[in-house]
């Protein structure tokens, strides 16, 4: 009962938003949902299965220069063109994982990093389908003639697909596979004594992330409607981990939250905007040391998966 | 007792230049307790660690129930139906003892991605199913009033339980102990007794038992054998053993065993 009374205030809310709010507050949710659909990758991956990744900026632009292509070259729409690059990077993730999930740690971050460097290196020099070092237009969001270009139009096609991947991890997370990422973060030894392949489950948990940051990608690029390589980035991979620690790692919402903060701050201090780097340093710092589990543990157990 | 569980043919373990196991050949009958004791350092969790697949033997071969399991990796011999305890106990810290368990029935949860994702269909009655299980397994090990505290706030004989009840979730054929007495008082070293001797009449289990503390394996163990500097150094039943000059030297040193002599 509870739950369908939440469902029918959220559907109003998600109604009424586009006649509250001004055009700019809209584009400034749609980059909220489509950033906290990235962040929940690392949510997966970091924060539930224990792997520290940098490579999330790397699937973030296989889902958004993926789908750009395929539009481009193979004049696939984006609404095809999104979900598959979204399972394309699965497949990516998962190899990666394969391949770099035998080391652990500090190890495992530098190998993610590299990732990032040379998926960015690419972009920059595969000219005749990036567009190289000067980016590329991504094509509008149309399905059939019904074309969706401004803010305002993309937010019904950005915001219910963030809500879809977060109620479909969310349960996730609560169901026997999030325990098992839970149990591998806490003991790796003990969750192959009870028949669960570890390397196999890391794996996988990379290829969800890789499938929500291509996902959120592929979301964004026709929002901002131009790709630019220097957005996909080892800043940006890191920037993207510091929402996920500010937010809190351990449940969806934490996602939300960091993304959240990390889009509106700089809108609420632009006076400070020299100064914004240092903010979020310390915000980061402050976060690690007083709310380890992040701003989301603040709130009550509304869909926490331990 | 019909028939080997395990049969540890010749194996040995070296690392670099250290020999830790030596050349150690041990059966286990089906359906008994059999421990494999010895002072520290002698090579007892070595021979776990090989059982389990977590290290592989330099030579030698491990078979379960005639079919070969060593150099397999950890999950495809528990799967096979080995289970095991920690030394130091290995939980899922953060979690409550239940959820310990259910990770433990992991593999016979058997919905799938989708019904997961959308909470749909066996969901439900999987989830309801595997808490029913879980509950059952810790009530055997006695801690059915714990099931809702988080594993680390257990006390250190009740996380030994609960690595058990874990364990017996995953319906093992072979249950391996790992010093599964160690820290424990008298009263609790009685009560885990019961437990392993419950185990092996009511549900046929094959039990090793690898431990320093007398009490528990002399009480319980069908046969023991004796491990000292990576070497059986003897094997028979807790009486035997107990007797044989080379066990005493081992544990208590030269001299005790010459004054027993003269």
């Amino acid at each position: 009962m509870r739950r369908v009374a939440f469902a029918a205030i959220g559907f109003g809310l998600f109604l009424l938003a586009p006649h509250v709010l001004r055009d700019f507050q809209l584009f400034q949710l749609c980059l909220i949902a489509g950033t906290a659909v990235i962040v929940l990758g690392l949510v997966v991956v970091t924060g539930m299965a224990g792997q520290i990744s940098l490579a999330q900026s790397a699937f973030v632009a296989v889902g958004s220069y993926g789908s750009a292509i395929l539009a481009d070259k193979c004049h696939i729409p984006l609404w095809a063109g999104i979900p598959v690059s979204a399972v394309g990077a699965a497949f990516v993730g998962f190899a990666l994982g394969q391949i770099t999930l035998r080391v652990a740690g500090h190890y495992l971050a530098l190998a993610t990093l590299a990732f990032t460097a040379i998926v960015q290196l690419i972009l920059i020099h595969a000219d005749d389908l990036t567009g190289g070092a000067a980016g590329m237009p991504v094509p509008a969001f149309a399905i059939g003639s019904l074309v969706f270009s401004k803010a305002g139009q993309l937010y019904y096609v950005i915001v219910p697909a963030a809500v879809t991947a977060f109620l479909i991890f969310a349960n996730l997370l609560r169901s026997r596979f999030g325990r098992m990422l839970a149990a591998m973060r806490q003991s790796e030894i003990a969750t192959a004594s009870v028949g669960i392949d570890v390397l196999r489950c890391k794996a996988l948990a990379f290829a969800a992330s890789a499938f929500l940051g291509a996902l959120g990608g592929g979301l964004l690029a026709p929002l901002t409607s131009y790709l630019d390589p220097a957005q996909f980035g080892v800043i940006e991979a890191i920037s993207l981990l510091a929402m996920a620690v500010i937010g809190g790692m351990r449940s969806p919402i934490g996602a939300i939250f960091g993304s959240a903060i990390f889009i509106l701050l700089p809108e609420a201090l632009q006076h400070f905007q020299t100064y914004l780097g240092l903010i979020f340093a310390l915000l980061l710092c402050v976060s690690i040391v007083a709310r380890p589990d992040g701003l989301a543990s603040l709130r009550l157990n509304l869909g926490r998966g331990r | 007792m019909s028939g080997p569980a395990l049969t540890i043919a010749q194996v040995s373990v070296r690392f670099g230049g250290i020999v830790a196991l030596d050349n150690v050949s041990i059966t286990v009958d089906a359906g008994s307790i059999h421990a494999v004791i010895g002072p520290n350092g002698a090579g007892k969790s070595t021979l776990i660690n090989a059982i389990t697949g977590i290290y592989t033997p330099s030579s030698g071969r491990i078979e379960f129930f005639g079919r070969r399991i060593d150099g397999r990796p950890p999950q495809e011999i528990e799967r096979l139906g080995i289970g095991r305890t920690f030394q130091n106990t290995e939980l899922f810290r953060e979690m409550t003892a239940i959820e310990n368990v259910i990770v433990g029935l992991n593999r016979q949860i058997n919905y799938g991605l989708f019904e997961g994702a959308l909470h749909l269909g066996g969901f439900r009655s999987g989830e309801v199913k595997a808490r029913d299980d879980a509950m059952a397994h810790l009530a055997f090990v006695g801690l059915a009033d714990d099931a809702d505290t988080i594993a680390s706030n257990l006390p250190f004989g009740k996380q030994r339980r609960l690595e058990i009840a874990r364990s017996l979730a995953t319906r093992p054929q072979l249950l391996l102990l790992d010093e599964p007495a160690a820290g424990l008082r008298p009263a609790e070293i009685a009560e885990l007794n019961e437990i392993l001797l419950g185990l092996r009449s009511k549900q046929r289990l094959t039990i090793v038992v690898i431990d320093h503390v007398m009490a528990l394996v002399m009480a319980i163990s069908d046969r023991v054998s004796v491990l000292n500097f990576g070497n059986k150094i003897a094997e028979g039943t807790p009486k035997e053993v107990r007797a044989s000059p080379e066990v005493v030297k081992a544990y208590f040193g030269e001299e005790r065993s010459h004054a027993r002599g003269t």
